[in-house]
C-alpha cells in the first residue's frame, strides 16, 4: 500500500495533492453522513457526539489560525445544510478552528489522545455555548428553557465527543503526517 | 504582471481549491443538504426496517383494541350518515421508515425514507401509532425531514378533548411539550387527552397528541400543562404520512340534513 502510493506519486506528481485532497474530503463526507445515525454505544439521552467539531479540532490542532478558521466555515455551513441555516453553525465551528489552532498544542502539552480528547471536551461546550447565545439574541424562547437546555446537551455533547474525538483525530492524523513527511521530502 | 504569475503558481492550487470547497459548502447549505441526504438514504438502504413487519409485532391486546374502535367508528359513521354529514374520505397515507435523527442536538428533527417520489410534500403530516408526530419541513426525491412537535420552534393549536379548553402547544424536549391555554382559569385535569384543534392552520383538527401530565394555573402570563406525547417520539421506527387536508380528523358538516322517507341508507353490514 505505502510502496504503491509513493509509487505513483513518483510516477505523477500531480496525483499527490489530488490523494491528500480525495482522503480529506471523504473524511468530512464520512462525519457528515453519521451526524444523523445513532449508533448504539454512540448515543446519551439521545445526543450524539458532534462528529464535525472533532474534525475541525483535529484539522486545526497543527495548523494556522486562518486555516483553522476556513475549515470551521465551510464545515459550518456543511451543518447548516443538514438541519436549519439559522442559527447558524458556521460562527461557532469558525471560532474552534481559530482557537485550537492558537492553542499551540505541541508548544505546551504533550501529543496524546488524552489532550486531544480534552480540547475537544472544552471546545464542544464552547459551541454549544455560541449556539445557546445565538438562540438567545433570536428570541422565540424563554431564555430559561434555553439555558437549562444548554446544560444538557453541553454536558453530554462534550462527554460523547471526547470520547470518540481519537477515531476521527487519530486516522487523520497519521495520514496528514504522512503527507507532510513526503512532501517534505 | 510577474509577481502575480509568482503568486499564483505557489498559491494557485489551494486558492482553487478553497475556492471549490467554499462554494460546495455554501450549495450544500443552499439546497439544504439535498444531495447528502440523498447519499445517506442510499447508504443506509440495507438497514432500514420494514414496516411490514413491525406491524406483525402489534400485540394482540392492541389488535383487540383496534377492531373495537373501528367498530365504533363504523358505527359512528352510520349515525353521522343518518344526520346527513358526510362521512369522511379516508385519504390513503405513506409509509415510511425512520432512517436518521436530526443532525444537531438543538433540531428535533427525523430524516425519512420516503421523498416526492412517493408524494410527500413540504406540509404534509406525519403521523404514527399513538398520535401526532410533527409535519415535513423539506423534502428530497427520497427522503423528507420531519419538524417533530417536541421541537421548540413548532407551535400547534390544541384543544382540551373532555372540556374544549383552547390553546397551543409548543416543544419541549424529548417526548414532552408545553400547552399555553387561552383561558385564564382552565378546566383541565391530570390525564386529560389532548388533541389538535380547529384553529390549527397547520394540522387538521381532532389528532390526537397526548396526555396532561402536570398543571400549573399560577404561570403568568398564562396558565399551563405539562404534555406527554402519546406518539414514541424518541424511539420511532416508522412513520405514516397524509397530505394536510381537513377531512383527515374530523368529518365535516357540507350540507343540512333533509332527512325523507324513502332516502334513508340502507343498512350496511358493519365489519
Amino acid at each position: 500500500m505505502n510502496m504503491a502510493l509513493e509509487d505513483l506519486f513518483d510516477r505523477h506528481p500531480i496525483s499527490r495533492p489530488l490523494v491528500n485532497w480525495g482522503v480529506t474530503v471523504i473524511s468530512v463526507l464520512l462525519c457528515l453522513l453519521v451526524l444523523p445515525m445513532r449508533l448504539p454505544g454512540m448515543e446519551l439521552a439521545g445526543i450524539g457526539p458532534n462528529w464535525l467539531l472533532i474534525w475541525v479540532v483535529a484539522w486545526s490542532i497543527k495548523r494556522t489560525m486562518f486555516q483553522g478558521a476556513l475549515a470551521g466555515l465551510i464545515l459550518g455551513l456543511l451543518q447548516d445544510g443538514m438541519t436549519s441555516p439559522s442559527p447558524t453553525h458556521a460562527l461557532s465551528l469558525t471560532l474552534i478552528g481559530v482557537l485550537t489552532a492558537r492553542l499551540q498544542k505541541q508548544r505546551y502539552i504533550e501529543e496524546d489522545f488524552i489532550s486531544v480528547a480534552l480540547i475537544v471536551f472544552g471546545m464542544a461546550v464552547l459551541a454549544e455555548t455560541v449556539t445557546a447565545i445565538q438562540f438567545s439574541l433570536q428570541g422565540g424562547r424563554s431564555l430559561m428553557e434555553i439555558w437549562t437546555y444548554h446544560q444538557f446537551v453541553a454536558l453530554s455533547s462534550a462527554i460523547l465527543s471526547s470520547l470518540w474525538a481519537p477515531v476521527v483525530y487519530f486516522p487523520l492524523n497519521r495520514w496528514w503526517e504522512r503527507m507532510g513527511l513526503i512532501e517534505q521530502v | 504582471m510577474y509577481a502575480l504569475r509568482r503568486w499564483w503558481e505557489r498559491y494557485g492550487i489551494q486558492t482553487a481549491l478553497v475556492t471549490a470547497a467554499l462554494s460546495t459548502a455554501l450549495f450544500v447549505r443552499q439546497t439544504q443538504g439535498g444531495m447528502l441526504l440523498e447519499t445517506y438514504q442510499l447508504i443506509t438502504r440495507p438497514f432500514q426496517g420494514n414496516p411490514a413487519q413491525q406491524d406483525r409485532l402489534a400485540t394482540a391486546q392492541a389488535q383487540e383494541l383496534q377492531q373495537r374502535l373501528i367498530e365504533l367508528e363504523s358505527r359512528n359513521q352510520r349515525l353521522e350518515e343518518l344526520l346527513g354529514f358526510v362521512s369522511a374520505k379516508k385519504t390513503k397515507g405513506v409509509t415510511a421508515p425512520v432512517i436518521g435523527r436530526s443532525a444537531d442536538h438543538w433540531w428535533q428533527q427525523v430524516i425519512l425514507g420516503r421523498g416526492n417520489q412517493d408524494g410527500i410534500q413540504v406540509g404534509s403530516i406525519v403521523l404514527s401509532p399513538g398520535g401526532l408526530v410533527g409535519r415535513i419541513s423539506n423534502v428530497t426525491a427520497h427522503t423528507s425531514q420531519v419538524l417533530l412537535l417536541s421541537d421548540p420552534s413548532s407551535r400547534v393549536g390544541v384543544t382540551i378533548s373532555r372540556s374544549r379548553f383552547m390553546g397551543f402547544l409548543r416543544g419541549k424536549a424529548a417526548n414532552r411539550a408545553v400547552m399555553e391555554f387561552f383561558e385564564k382559569v382552565p378546566d383541565v385535569r391530570r390525564g386529560d387527552v389532548v388533541s389538535t384543534s380547529s384553529f390549527s392552520q397547520l394540522f387538521p383538527a381532532g389528532i390526537p397528541i397526548g396526555r396532561i401530565e402536570s398543571v400549573d394555573l399560577n404561570k403568568s402570563p398564562a396558565p399551563e400543562a405539562v404534555i406527554e406525547l402519546t406518539a414514541p417520539i424518541n424511539y420511532l421506527e416508522w412513520a405514516t404520512v397524509y397530505p394536510n387536508s381537513a377531512n383527515l380528523g374530523e368529518p365535516q358538516l357540507i350540507s343540512p340534513p333533509v332527512p325523507t322517507a324513502d332516502e334513508t341508507p340502507a343498512p350496511k353490514a358493519t365489519p
